[in-house]
């Protein structure tokens, strides 16, 4: 404005990337206080956190309503399983594998969309794809062993055996740190500010050079990407893979986690996954009571704070505002 | 050697035609507005220019070289920038971010770069942001660098998004009705800094508006469409003495 004082500028500090290391350093001791329950289901956390991170790609950052997590997930788990049984290779070699199953399937997931299939169309069009997969993990018999599973003998690291939960946290730990921080650097660069700027705006992004099938392509292979990996993760922690994993309320699971975490925030994946793994363990003794309180959580959460868990933290300390988190 | 060629350009939506067979050139450094009623065909004329609309007859011609039938972002890269009338800003990402993405060609950052944080790319990245800022200080609106896009006002957003169009400094500028709800100070400023762009950096300028005395303040030549036809080219003071253009707007 013309004649308006000069404001200087205020430069809020954001999430710095001094989480990425000191976070994880926090929860190192954790292991050596917690049963063999509570180390269960952090490992459980720690898979559903890069779920969430994974999912929030592409439903968050580009800003796209496509439901394909499930399949990534189970194809993620599948490729592990399989690959770890038939092919016999140790689990740590499967990580990788598994994610890039998971990068091909998020492409293929996202052609519809570059044929101008939007909205409620991609995402019917994304579910069906995972329930096209439910039934080829049972038909795939001699693959999958069908309906009953495949068993996943102890995951193998550098020819170690992680028969413990607690030797298998530290392996996940080292995982997380490192994809979200691949993740961070990749949403913090031009390539998630076109991911973003797709979703607030498409033609505006194409007028500003930015080749939008490509980026396109690109959340949804590195969201399939993250998804896979943790499919791998599911299947060295459980060492079951079984089709009903991979139903239609594990995608509402995945869904909740990014929504009561917060919509395009790594932070929010990260609480999400906690909230929507503690909860159900926490009632677990009280029989139809779990679904309840997990039903309650995710509406009022969203009834009350529609940016997710994250946005409290957000305006209470301003550590938590991301850079590409809006409140 | 004309900037811009038009020949005979028509586009067709089903049976519609909303551009029909417009023909006209622009020169480095003019300031071209287009005017006419509601449904002339002015936007359309800008999505045919910018890849947005496909033609179905005619061609246009950048820097004497083909761009229809290019894609959006390759007309983008090619030096044809653009404002859009409802507002083209992305509106979760700040005031910089948005002039950022407007950088998007020139942060020539590769993909495993970024990924694993190499110190090039973070120098690129870098030297994109405080260009980006530079920018938007040098338009006098750098204090609105870190606020969300959606959380500023009508005239602060038409500068932040001509700021972002500008930002690769293109040869060829298009501004979608940048005056329309501007107050008269705001409205000012913004011919001041299309002005100034002329002047300085060069480049061309055409502008769909119809606030009149805006127009005939900052063009060289108005061209008039009605009905998806060119019904009059000309100077401010030729053209409001066509005796067509009376009709179009009159409608006498």
């Amino acid at each position: 404005m013309p004649g308006a004082a000069p404001v200087s500028v205020v430069r809020v500090p954001t999430l710095g990337r001094w989480v990425f290391l000191l976070v994880p350093l926090l929860v190192l001791p954790v292991p050596f206080l917690v049963n063999r329950y509570i180390q269960y289901v952090l490992n459980l956390i720690l898979v559903y956190v890069l779920v969430g991170v994974g999912f929030n790609i592409v439903i968050g950052n580009l800003g796209q309503l496509a439901f394909a997590n499930v399949a990534l997930f189970g194809l993620g788990a599948y490729a592990s399983g399989i690959l770890v049984v038939h092919a016999g290779w140790p689990w740590w070699t499967t990580i990788v594998p598994a994610g890039l199953i998971g990068a091909l399937a998020g492409i293929l997931a996202s052609l519809p969309a570059l044929r101008r299939i939007r909205l409620f169309y991609l995402a019917i069009m994304t579910m069906a794809f995972g329930e096209l997969l439910r039934w080829i993990y049972i038909r795939a018999e001699p693959l999958t062993n069908g309906s009953m599973g495949l068993a996943v003998p102890p995951p193998v690291l550098l020819g170690l055996r992680l028969s413990s939960d607690r030797s298998k946290f530290y392996v996940f730990l080292v995982l997380v740190v490192v994809v979200v921080l691949l993740t961070s650097s990749l949403l913090r660069s031009r390539f998630g500010r076109a991911f973003m700027a797709i979703r607030d705006n498409e033609l505006a992004a194409a007028a500003m050079g930015i080749p939008t099938d490509r980026y396109f392509v690109l959340a949804f292979a590195w969201s399939g990407f993250v998804v896979g990996v943790a499919g791998a993760m599911y299947t060295a922690l459980v060492g079951h893979v079984t089709p009903e994993a991979f139903n239609l309320l594990e995608l509402i699971l995945h869904f909740a986690v990014v929504m009561v975490g917060g919509l395009a925030s790594l932070a929010g994946s990260v609480i999400g996954a906690i909230v929507l793994t503690t909860t159900p363990e926490l009632f677990r003794s009280f029989p139809g009571v779990q679904e309840l309180v997990l039903s309650f959580v995710i509406i009022g959460v969203l009834l009350f704070l529609p940016r997710g868990l994250v946005s409290l933290l957000a305006r209470r300390w301003s550590v938590f505002h991301e850079r590409y988190y809006r409140e | 050697m004309a900037l811009l060629e038009l020949d005979d350009v028509t586009v067709r939506y089903g049976g519609l035609t909303a551009v029909a067979g417009v023909s006209l050139s622009l020169d480095p450094g003019e300031v071209r507005a287009i005017i006419g009623p509601n449904g002339a065909g002015k936007t359309t004329l800008f999505n045919a220019i910018t890849g947005h609309a496909m033609l179905a007859a005619g061609s246009i011609r950048f820097r004497a070289e083909r761009i229809d039938g290019l894609a959006p972002y390759l007309v983008s890269a090619k030096g044809v920038r653009r404002t859009f009338q409802n507002g083209g800003l992305f509106g979760e990402l700040t005031a910089l971010e948005n002039v950022l993405a407007g950088l998007h060609t020139q942060v020539p950052t590769g993909f495993f770069g970024v990924l694993f944080g190499m110190p090039a790319a973070r120098a690129t990245e870098r030297a994109a942001t405080s260009r980006a800022r530079g920018l938007l200080e040098l338009m006098g609106i750098g204090h609105l660098a870190d606020k969300p896009a959606r959380e500023l006002s009508g005239g602060q957003q038409r500068m932040v998004e001509i700021v972002r169009a500008l930002a690769t400094r293109p040869p060829l500028l298009l501004l979608d009705e940048p005056a329309v709800g501007l107050a008269p100070a705001v409205r000012e400023q913004l011919l001041g800094v299309i002005r100034r762009l002329v002047r300085e950096e060069g480049i061309a300028v055409v502008l769909i508006e119809h606030a009149i005395e805006f127009v005939m303040t900052v063009s060289d030549r108005i061209v008039v469409l009605n009905d998806g036809k060119v019904i009059a080219d000309g100077t401010p003071a030729e053209v409001p003495r066509n005796r067509e253009v009376l009709e179009a707007y009159l409608g006498h």
